[in-house]
C-alpha cells in the first residue's frame, strides 16, 4: 500500500506540474482598455489628447468601443476656446482628428472620480450602472491601463479636487486578480513622477511602465500655436509613433520588451520606467508578450474544417431527436400541469391575500412616522397661533 | 490751598505719583472665595466631561468603520475545498428484463467490481441499481433520478447503443455470456463496465480537470489525465462563456453592399435553432435579436482570408456589436455576405465559418451579386453551423447522446458555479483580513450566510437540476456580497492627511481646555502646599 502511494507520487507530482503548465500558457479571451484622462481646464488639452490618441489606437487595432472605458473630465473638443470647434488634435499637422465622429465617452466630467475610477476596476456599482460602463473582464481578459494627468510621489490627481494614492491603485488591483478579473494587466503612466504609481503594486501579473522617475517631471512633446497650448505628452507620442510605424495591423509580432527598448532619455527627457518583477515568468516572459495582446483584439479563432456536410447531416439529425424530446417534454409537462392544477389554484388563491401596499424599506418606519407628525403637527399649531393672533 | 492755576492739574507730575503709588504698594484683587475657585473646578471639569463622556464617544463611533462579522475560517474553507468535497453519485439502473433475479443480481455485484476497479477518481461514482424488471420505461428512467439506464436484452454478439432519444445504453449480450453464480469475473460484467467508463469517461475527465484548476486539496486531485486530454479540455474552457442563467443571442447580416437586404431569421431560427434552445432551457434562458446592416466593411478587405486575417475580420470599430442591451452576456452570431474564402492551408478545403472564444461565430455566406432576400433555405446551414457552436461555446462535451451530453453539461455546470461561489468566499475572507479599512456592511455577512447555506445544499444535491439551481443562487449571492456596492471608497489614508485634518478643527479646542486643566491643577497643588504650610505654622505654635 506505501509502496503504491510512494509510485504515485511522480504521477501527482507531474499532474500538478502540467496543470501548473497549462495555467501559464492559458490563453486571453478577450481585450479591455481603460484609459483614463484626469484632468481638466484648457490648459490641460494635451491630456486629453493623450488619452484619444491611445483610444484611436486601440481601436484600430480592433478592441471594440464595448471594451474600452475612456474617461474624459474635460470636453476639449467644444471649449469656446478651441479656435477648431468640434475636434482635438494631438499633432501641430493637425492631420487626424481624434475626435471624429465615432467616439463613445464611458465617463465624463464630472464623473471621472476616485471613487468611481475605483468602482470601474473592482466592479462595485449598483444595478443602474450600464453594461457599456463597467469593466466586464473575467480570468481570460487582458487589459491595457493608460492614466495620464498631474501626478507627483505616490499620488494622481483627479479632476484639481482629489488625488489616487499608489496604495490605492494597488489595492484596487489586488481586488481584481483576487476575484480573478483579469488575465495580465498592462499598465502605463503619463505624469510626472509617474514611476512612483506603480511602485507598491503588489498582485501578479502586471507589467508596469510610466514616463518619469521620482523627483523628475514628464515634459510635453510640442505646442501648436493655433490651438495655442502643449497638444500632447513626449512619452505618449513616442509610444504613439512606436505603435503607428511598427504595429500596423493586428497582424504585427512586435513585443512589448521592444517598445520598452524604443525609450529614450533624448526622446523622453526624463527616465522612463518599467517593471517587470509582478509578472509571471519574469522579465523574459513579460518582454515577449506581443504588444497587440494588450493594445489590440487579438483571439485564437478556430475555424471549421471542410467536413461541414457531415456536420450538416448530423445537425439534421439531431434537431429532429431535439423536436421529438421536445413534443415529450410537452406531453409530460401537460401530464404534470393537469396534476397540479389543483394546487397551483390554491397557490394562486394564497397569494391573493398578501396583495397589501407595502413601505419598500422597513427600516426607519417608525421614525419616518413620527417624523412627519410631528411636522404636520407643527404646522397645524403655526396655523392656529397665526390665526389666533389675527383675530385679536 | 493755594489756588493753583489748571494747568498743574495737568499730566505733568501728578500721574507719576501715581504711578509709584502703585508699584510701590501693588493692590492685589481681593481673595477669592472658595465657592468661586470650587464653581470654575466645575465649569472646567463640565468640559472636560462633555469632550470625553460625548465627544470621544461620538467621534469614536461616527469614524470607526463598520466591519459585520464573517465566518471567515469557514469562507476559507470553502474556497479550499475542504468544506465540500464534490462528489457526483450516478446511479445507474440497470434493466434486464430476459434474466433470473439471482443472476442479474450476481452481474451487477461483477460489474460494479469491474467499474470499482477502473475507476481513479473518487470524485465522480458510479453505482449501479436494479430497476423493477417489467417497470414502465419512462417512469423508470425518468423518476427514479439514474443518470443513465442499462438495457441488456439478448442478442447475437455483444454491441452497444447509446438511445438518441433517452439516456439509456442498450447492450445486447450472446446468451452464453451470463456469468455462473460462483464466477469471480465474466466478460459481459467487463465489457459493460467498460462501455459505462467510456460513455462518462468525457464528462470524467471535465469534472476532474475543473477540480485540478482550482484550488483543491491534492488529495481531490485526480491522477492519469493525459496531456492531450488536459490541453483538450483546456481548449474547451477557453472557449466556453462564463455561466449565466440567461444569455443573449444577436443574430447579424452584414453585407458589403446595399444587397440583400433582407432575410428570413425569423423563421430559419425557428426551425433550426428553436428545438435546441427548449432543450436547453433547463440550464439556460435565452433572449433573441436581430439586425441588418448594409455597406459593412469587414477588418480585413482580401478575398483569400488567412487564418491570422479571421481574428481582424470583425471590424469593431464600426460594426454595431455592442452588447449593452440588457443585462445578460452577449453571443454572437454573424452572417456576413461577401465572396471571401478562407484558406487556412494549401491542402484543405476552403471552410466558411470560424468560431472566437467566448464571443460567437462568423459565417461567410456567397450569395449572387444581386440577391435582395436570404431565404430561410440559404440559412440552414449558417443556423446548423451557429447552431453547433452554441453548443460549443456553452461547453457541453462533444461525445455521447445528446441527452447524456445535457445531463452531462448540467453536472459540469454545478461543479463549475460551485467552486466558483466558493472561490468568490475565499477571496472575500482573504479581503476582509488584507483590508482592514475596508467596510463590510451586513448585508455582505446576509449574502455570505446565504451563499453558504446554499452551497451546502448544492453541495448535498451534486448531480441533479436541484443542485445546479442551489449553485446558481450561491454563486448570484456570492457575486453580490462580494460586489457589494458601498465596499469602496479610498482605503487608504497616509498619516499626514489624518493630522491635516484633525489639528486645525482640534487644536483650537484643545488649546483652552489642556491649559485651563493645568493652570487649574497648579492653583490646586499651591493651595494644598499653603494648607500644608499654615498647617505646620500652627503645629509650630
Amino acid at each position: 500500500m506505501k509502496i503504491s502511494n510512494v509510485l504515485h507520487l511522480p504521477a501527482i507530482l507531474a499532474a500538478a506540474l502540467l496543470a501548473l503548465a497549462t495555467l501559464v500558457e492559458a490563453e486571453h479571451t478577450s481585450n479591455w482598455a481603460v484609459l483614463v484622462c484626469t484632468s481638466r481646464f484648457w490648459f490641460n488639452y494635451r491630456h486629453l489628447a493623450n488619452v484619444l490618441s491611445i483610444y484611436r489606437t486601440v481601436k484600430r487595432l480592433g478592441i471594440p468601443d464595448s471594451q474600452i472605458i475612456l474617461m474624459l473630465p474635460d470636453d476639449m473638443a467644444c471649449n469656446p476656446r478651441n479656435a477648431f470647434p468640434g475636434t482635438v488634435y494631438s499633432n501641430a499637422d493637425r492631420a487626424v482628428d481624434l475626435y471624429g465622429d465615432n467616439i463613445e465617452v464611458d465617463y465624463r466630467g464630472y464623473e471621472v472620480t476616485v471613487e468611481n475610477f475605483i468602482r470601474l476596476l473592482t466592479d462595485r456599482v449598483g444595478e443602474e450602472m450600464p453594461r457599456s460602463k463597467r469593466l466586464l473582464t473575467d480570468d481570460r481578459s487582458n487589459i491595457l491601463v493608460y492614466m495620464t494627468g498631474h501626478g507627483g510621489n505616490e499620488f494622481l490627481k483627479f479632476q484639481d479636487a482629489e488625488e489616487i494614492g499608489a496604495f490605492d491603485l494597488a489595492d484596487a488591483f489586488e481586488q481584481m486578480w483576487e476575484k480573478k478579473r483579469y488575465h495580465e494587466i498592462l499598465f502605463m503612466i503619463d505624469t510626472c513622477q509617474a514611476n512612483t504609481m506603480y511602485s507598491k503594486l503588489y498582485s501578479p501579473n502586471i507589467i508596469a511602465t510610466g514616463s518619469s522617475e521620482l523627483d523628475q517631471s514628464s515634459y510635453s512633446h510640442h505646442a501648436d500655436n493655433d490651438i495655442g497650448v502643449a497638444v500632447i505628452d513626449r512619452y505618449t507620442y513616442y509610444n504613439l509613433e512606436f505603435l503607428e510605424s511598427e504595429v500596423r495591423d493586428t497582424s504585427s509580432k512586435k513585443t512589448v520588451g521592444d517598445l520598452f527598448d524604443s525609450y529614450t532619455y533624448e526622446k523622453i527627457h526624463s527616465n522612463a520606467g518599467v517593471r517587470y518583477d509582478l509578472f509571471r515568468g519574469g522579465e523574459e516572459a513579460a518582454r515577449s508578450r506581443l504588444l497587440t495582446d494588450f493594445f489590440g483584439n487579438v483571439q485564437n479563432v478556430e475555424v471549421d474544417g471542410a467536413k461541414n456536410s457531415t456536420i450538416e447531416e448530423d445537425l439534421i439529425s439531431l434537431s429532429k431527436t431535439i423536436a421529438a424530446l421536445h413534443k415529450k417534454y410537452e406531453e409530460e409537462e401537460a401530464a404534470l400541469i393537469k396534476n397540479s392544477t389543483a394546487a397551483a389554484r390554491k397557490k394562486t388563491t394564497s397569494q391573493r391575500k398578501i396583495q397589501l401596499a407595502k413601505p419598500l424599506t422597513d427600516d426607519n418606519w417608525w421614525t419616518k412616522k413620527i417624523a412627519g407628525a410631528t411636522a404636520i403637527a407643527g404646522c397645524a399649531l403655526l396655523w392656529g397661533v397665526g390665526s389666533f393672533f389675527e383675530g385679536r | 490751598m493755594s489756588a493753583q492755576p489748571p494747568s498743574s492739574l495737568s499730566t505733568d507730575d501728578a500721574p507719576p505719583v501715581a504711578v509709584t503709588n502703585a508699584t510701590s504698594e501693588l493692590k492685589q484683587p481681593p481673595a477669592e472665595k472658595p465657592s468661586d475657585i470650587r464653581r470654575r473646578g466645575y465649569v472646567i471639569l463640565s468640559f472636560w466631561l462633555i469632550v470625553l463622556l460625548l465627544g470621544l464617544p461620538i467621534w469614536w463611533k461616527t469614524t470607526t468603520i463598520y466591519r459585520a462579522d464573517l465566518p471567515l475560517q469557514e469562507m476559507l474553507d470553502w474556497s479550499d475545498g475542504k468544506a465540500c468535497r464534490p462528489v457526483f453519485p450516478l446511479r445507474i439502473s440497470i434493466q434486464a428484463n430476459s434474466l433470473q433475479d439471482q443472476e442479474a443480481q450476481n452481474l451487477l455485484r461483477l460489474t460494479q467490481h469491474a467499474l470499482d476497479d477502473l475507476n481513479d477518481f473518487a470524485g465522480h461514482h458510479l453505482r449501479l441499481q436494479l430497476s423493477p424488471p417489467l417497470g414502465d420505461e419512462a417512469t423508470s428512467a425518468t423518476n427514479n433520478g439514474s443518470a443513465l439506464t442499462i438495457r441488456l436484452s439478448p442478442g447475437e454478439a455483444t454491441t452497444a447503443t447509446l438511445d438518441p432519444y433517452e439516456p439509456t445504453l442498450d447492450i445486447t449480450y450472446p446468451p452464453n455470456n451470463i456469468p455462473s453464480p460462483t464466477a469471480s469475473s465474466s466478460a459481459l460484467a467487463t465489457y459493460v463496465a467498460s462501455q459505462l467508463r467510456s460513455t462518462f469517461g468525457e464528462e470524467q475527465a471535465t469534472i476532474s480537470y475543473l477540480l485540478s484548476t482550482n484550488s483543491m486539496p491534492s488529495e481531490h486531485r485526480p491522477l492519469g489525465l493525459s496531456p492531450e486530454t488536459v490541453e483538450s479540455l483546456a481548449k474547451r474552457t477557453t472557449r466556453s462563456l462564463k455561466y449565466s442563467p440567461t444569455y443573449h443571442l444577436t443574430f447579424s447580416l452584414f453585407t458589403s453592399g446595399a444587397l440583400p437586404s433582407s432575410w428570413d431569421i425569423e423563421t430559419a431560427i425557428e426551425e433550426y435553432m428553436k428545438p435546441v434552445l427548449d432543450v436547453l432551457s433547463p440550464i439556460h434562458n435565452f433572449t433573441i435579436d436581430t439586425q441588418v446592416q448594409l455597406y459593412a466593411a469587414p477588418g480585413v478587405q482580401n478575398d483569400v482570408l488567412q487564418k491570422q486575417d479571421l481574428s481582424s475580420f470583425i471590424n469593431a470599430a464600426e460594426w454595431p456589436l455592442s452588447p449593452s442591451i440588457g443585462g445578460a452576456p452577449t453571443i454572437n452570431f454573424i452572417v456576413f455576405v461577401g465572396n471571401q474564402t478562407i484558406v487556412t492551408s494549401p491542402e484543405s478545403e476552403s471552410s466558411q465559418s470560424w468560431l472566437i472564444p467566448q464571443w460567437g461565430t462568423v459565417y461567410l455566406l456567397s450569395q449572387p451579386w444581386d440577391t435582395t432576400h436570404v431565404s430561410t433555405e440559404t440559412l440552414k446551414q449558417p443556423l446548423l453551423t451557429f447552431t453547433s457552436h452554441l453548443f460549443s461555446l456553452l461547453g457541453t462535451p462533444q461525445s455521447g447522446s445528446l441527452p447524456l451530453r445535457l445531463s452531462t453539461l448540467t453536472r459540469i455546470r454545478s461543479a463549475d458555479l460551485l467552486l466558483r461561489a466558493s472561490s468568490t468566499l475565499g477571496s472575500l475572507a482573504r479581503l476582509a483580513l488584507a483590508l482592514p479599512s475596508i467596510s463590510i456592511p451586513s448585508s455582505v455577512a446576509d449574502g455570505v450566510s446565504k451563499t453558504m447555506t446554499h452551497l451546502r445544499l448544492a453541495c448535498d444535491n451534486l448531480g441533479g437540476l436541484d443542485g445546479l439551481e442551489h449553485a446558481r443562487i450561491a454563486e448570484a449571492e456570492a457575486e453580490r456580497a462580494f460586489f457589494e456596492k458601498s465596499m469602496v471608497g479610498q482605503l487608504f489614508f497616509p498619516d499626514e492627511h489624518k493630522i491635516a485634518v484633525y489639528l486645525p478643527l482640534l487644536g483650537p479646542v484643545a488649546v483652552p481646555l489642556i491649559m485651563g486643566a493645568i493652570n487649574e491643577f497648579k492653583a490646586w497643588r499651591k493651595r494644598r502646599r499653603e494648607k500644608a504650610e499654615k498647617g505646620a505654622e500652627k503645629k509650630k505654635e
